[in-house]
């Protein structure tokens, strides 16, 4: 070979060499990822399975030191699905809706900018944070009010500032609605950004078409880019309710937790996350058991809806081919 | 040697009769932002004719084409001014209701986008926004929406079916069905056969040579063959001007400015 | 129009040139053809005149060669205004001077069996009105070569002196047969060949004509002066 062919084969080898370290690396990256994935699932799966029994589905929590066995997460389950059920009813059709002013209306305009902006941000706002913020406009607040007001209201018998006190000093305690309402916030921003993004993603000769038959704006957002965006706007949804089944810092402030069976929203409701939290942290071995079981049980909820919501994904892409 | 005449040899083809205008438009500007894209375009589109628009990619002739059902209104920083007269009467007046407007001038586009309904709901849906039909009248307006555009007999049995089964060609008559189901006068075709095969293409193509008997047709097309065969008016731009506009037989024969010849010969650049 | 520049597509120019190159060589063949006859004629060389009837076939060779070259331009490219009209008028010129190479063979055909009679008077007269053709000729080849339509327009009124000089010549050989029946073979030879070289400016014409709907893009005005008074 002559000295410009051996040059090229030298840079080819070379190449070929940086390609192979490239790969090697990103795959050893990929399994350490899956690695860990793998181990928490096996582990989580390990510790829980004992736990996992129809009982867990039937009975209630039990009393702390109870005997193995005995004992479910009924009222921890069953509350967690209403309020999770309860914020997502009240945030996705408040995101859906933010999420069409900014795709149809906002969309290139500064208005739109910054709404993206501050949407990203809450979208990234740590969980207890919100928590924080739902527990002082909510519970605290009320409470402070009520307090003055009551105290205001001393003098002067009776009287709707009487009432006012009363009633406001009455929700102000830890409430299924308000860990609804922190739910919902962090269920807001996820659906607002989905909804946005698959509007976009509609090609806007879709849009142009059907204007150009003189039909208005808002018919054309309905009828036809809701139908086109639709499983879009459900994954979106169902990634927001996979991200809130596990949030415990939010309700930590807000739900609290509740031993016994409860699905008044007005008062502490239990829940999976906090029942958890409280569980694992007890010596007591019974106790620990059910968390492990109730850390399963979360786990296959989100990766089953976290799956579900890819697939519909793909199902959309692969009929727009 | 003096430059060339205009005068089309009289021995050639039938005179054409005189037609009408259908839209005119006199010195028409318009603007992306402070970009002036056309200048002072005044051009005339015969009635119930063919016309089409070529030049090279920027020359602004998709620019021009959706100026006439006023689509780019949805875009904050696009403006037109001057004046285009549809019938007479000016349609860039903003007392002159859109939706009236979009009602004469329907539009076709480049890629096709059936709306994801059943065939059936495609053509119905601008029809329904106009006018309360019996199911019964609906059926028959939309049967002769589809036997227009010459699809009626490939989905007949399947008007249920979604639109988003059908070839790429049918999806485009079907673009074209729901155009010609608002009964307009105008139809503004924009690039319509660019993203299909040469058999989907003869078939718009002989489409339009049919809908010309009932319609006003302006199209816009970088394939200039397709104009020589297509129109019977074509208009050349350049950097947003209107540099010649005559027959179809004349542009491409014998143009009289320089450059309409070196675009449509290859020369260009 | 001033002359356009190159093709975008190479190619194409590559192709047009060829067309231009073929009729470019095919006109010269068919000048040194006429060029030819008229010498045989004047020298009574038959061994000679068979060459040049032989060497008709290179052209029309190269017309059909022209015309499968101007069907692939015309299927394969999709020519426009000047470039389709380029086209249209190789096709048409090449068969012009096709014809006129037929001519000039015919000549030299003719001359073979003059030479097998004594040399006649008029048939001095023909050389120089194959001279004459035989510059008309050169003019309106050069006229295309040069896409110079002015030229082509006053190389067609120059036609007229040729036709002037064929029906002047064909007077002659009428006298000429008239006063002495024993010529009437030779002379009627003569007229056949004064009538080729007559139709050879003709079609000399006809290339000017193409030359000028070629560059104006449409016809030559009609009033064509023939002065072939031979009919009246």
């Amino acid at each position: 070979m002559d000295a410009a062919a051996l040059a090229t084969e030298r840079l080819y080898r070379r190449r070929k060499l940086t390609n192979g370290v490239a790969l090697v690396l990103s795959g050893a990256a990929a399994i350490v990822g899956l690695f860990f994935l793998g181990w928490i699932l096996l582990t989580t799966l390990d510790r829980g399975i004992d736990g996992l029994s129809l009982a867990m589905f039937t009975e209630m929590t039990p009393p702390p030191g109870a005997p193995l066995g005995v004992g479910g997460l009924l009222n921890a389950i069953v509350g967690s699905i209403v309020m999770c059920m309860l914020a997502v009813a009240m945030a996705a059709p408040i995101g859906i809706a933010a999420g069409t002013y900014l795709a149809e209306y906002a969309n290139y305009t500064k208005t739109g900018a910054v709404i993206r902006f501050v949407n990203d941000i809450l979208l990234s706002a740590p969980s207890i944070v919100l928590g924080l913020f739902v527990f002082v406009v909510l519970i605290g607040m009320p409470r402070q009010i009520g307090n003055a007001l009551q105290d205001t209201a001393a003098g002067q018998a009776g009287g709707w500032l009487e009432g006012m006190a009363t009633w406001l000093i009455d929700i102000s305690g830890f409430s299924g609605f308000a860990g609804a309402v922190a739910l919902g916030f962090i269920v807001l921003p996820v659906v607002v950004r989905t909804t946005d993004e698959m509007l976009r993603l509609v090609p806007t000769q879709m849009r142009e078409a059907a204007l150009s038959l003189g039909v208005p704006q808002w018919k054309v957002i309905s009828k036809v880019l809701y139908r086109a965006a639709l499983s879009g706007i459900l994954t979106g949804v169902m990634l927001g309710l996979a991200r809130i089944s596990g949030e415990t810092a939010p309700l930590l402030f807000t739900a609290f937790n509740n031993s016994f069976w409860n699905i008044d929203l007005g008062e502490p409701m239990a829940n999976l996350p906090v029942t958890i939290y409280q569980f694992a942290m007890s010596p007591f071995e019974n106790w620990q058991l059910l968390a492990w079981a109730g850390a399963f049980l979360i786990t296959c909820f989100v990766l089953l809806v976290s799956v579900l919501a890819r697939t519909l994904l793909l199902r959309k892409k692969m009929s727009h081919d | 040697m003096t430059n060339v005449q205009i005068a089309v040899q009289t021995s050639t083809a039938a005179p054409e009769p005189a037609t009408a205008a259908k839209l005119t438009t006199r010195n028409l500007n318009f603007y992306y932002g402070d970009f002036l894209a056309l200048k002072d375009i005044n051009m005339v589109v015969p009635e119930k004719r063919v016309s089409a628009l070529i030049g090279p990619s920027g020359c602004g002739k998709s620019t021009l084409l959706r100026i006439f059902n006023k689509i780019y209104s949805i875009y904050p920083k696009q403006r037109a001014e001057g004046e285009i007269l549809l019938d007479g009467q000016n349609l860039l007046d903003p007392k002159y209701p859109i939706n009236r407007l979009r009602s004469k001038v329907g539009m076709v586009f480049q890629k096709p986008v059936p709306f994801p309904m059943s065939i059936y709901d495609n053509v119905a849906y601008g029809i329904g926004h106009y006018e309360r039909l019996k199911k019964p009248d609906m059926d028959i307006r939309v049967e002769e929406a589809l036997r227009q555009s010459a699809l009626w007999d490939e989905v007949k049995d399947k008007l249920k079916q979604s639109a988003l089964g059908l070839s790429g060609g049918q999806q485009q008559r079907l673009c074209i069905a729901r155009a010609v189901a608002l009964k307009p006068e105008v139809i503004l075709f924009d690039e319509p056969t660019s993203a299909l095969d040469p058999i989907a293409t003869g078939k718009i193509e002989q489409l339009i040579a049919d809908l010309k008997r009932d319609f006003t047709i302006l199209i816009v097309t970088h394939n200039m063959q397709q104009a020589a065969r297509c129109s019977d008016f074509t208009a050349f731009m350049y950097l947003g001007e209107m540099v010649e506009y005559g027959s179809t037989q004349q542009i491409f024969t014998k143009p009289s400015k320089q450059q309409t010849e070196d675009y449509i010969t290859g020369r260009f650049g | 129009m001033a002359a356009p520049h190159d093709h975008i597509v190479k190619s194409f120019d590559a192709e047009l040139e060829r067309i231009n190159g073929e009729i470019a060589r095919m006109g010269e063949m068919a000048l040194s053809q006429m060029q030819a006859a008229i010498d045989v004629l004047n020298r009574r060389d038959s061994k000679a005149a068979e060459r040049v009837v032989i060497n008709d076939d290179a052209i029309d060779e190269l017309e059909r060669t022209v015309s499968n070259d101007v069907l692939r331009v015309l299927a394969l490219r999709q020519p426009m205004a000047r470039d389709l009209r380029e086209v249209y008028a190789a096709l048409r010129i090449a068969a012009d001077i096709e014809r006129i190479g037929d001519y000039a063979a015919n000549v030299a055909k003719r001359t073979m069996v003059l030479n097998q009679s004594a040399p006649v008077a008029p048939a001095r007269s023909l050389p120089a009105l194959a001279g004459l053709a035989g510059e008309l000729l050169g003019e309106a080849l050069e006229a295309y070569r040069l896409r110079d339509a002015g030229r082509s327009a006053s190389m067609r009124d120059r036609d007229a002196e040729l036709d002037a000089a064929y029906t002047s010549l064909f007077r002659e050989l009428l006298t000429y047969m008239a006063e002495d029946p024993k010529q009437i073979t030779p002379c009627t030879h003569l007229l056949f060949m004064a009538k080729n070289i007559e139709r050879i400016g003709d079609h000399a014409t006809n290339i000017a004509e193409s030359t000028w709907f070629l560059v104006h893009g449409e016809q030559m005005s009609a009033g064509r002066e023939k002065a072939d008074k031979t009919s009246e």
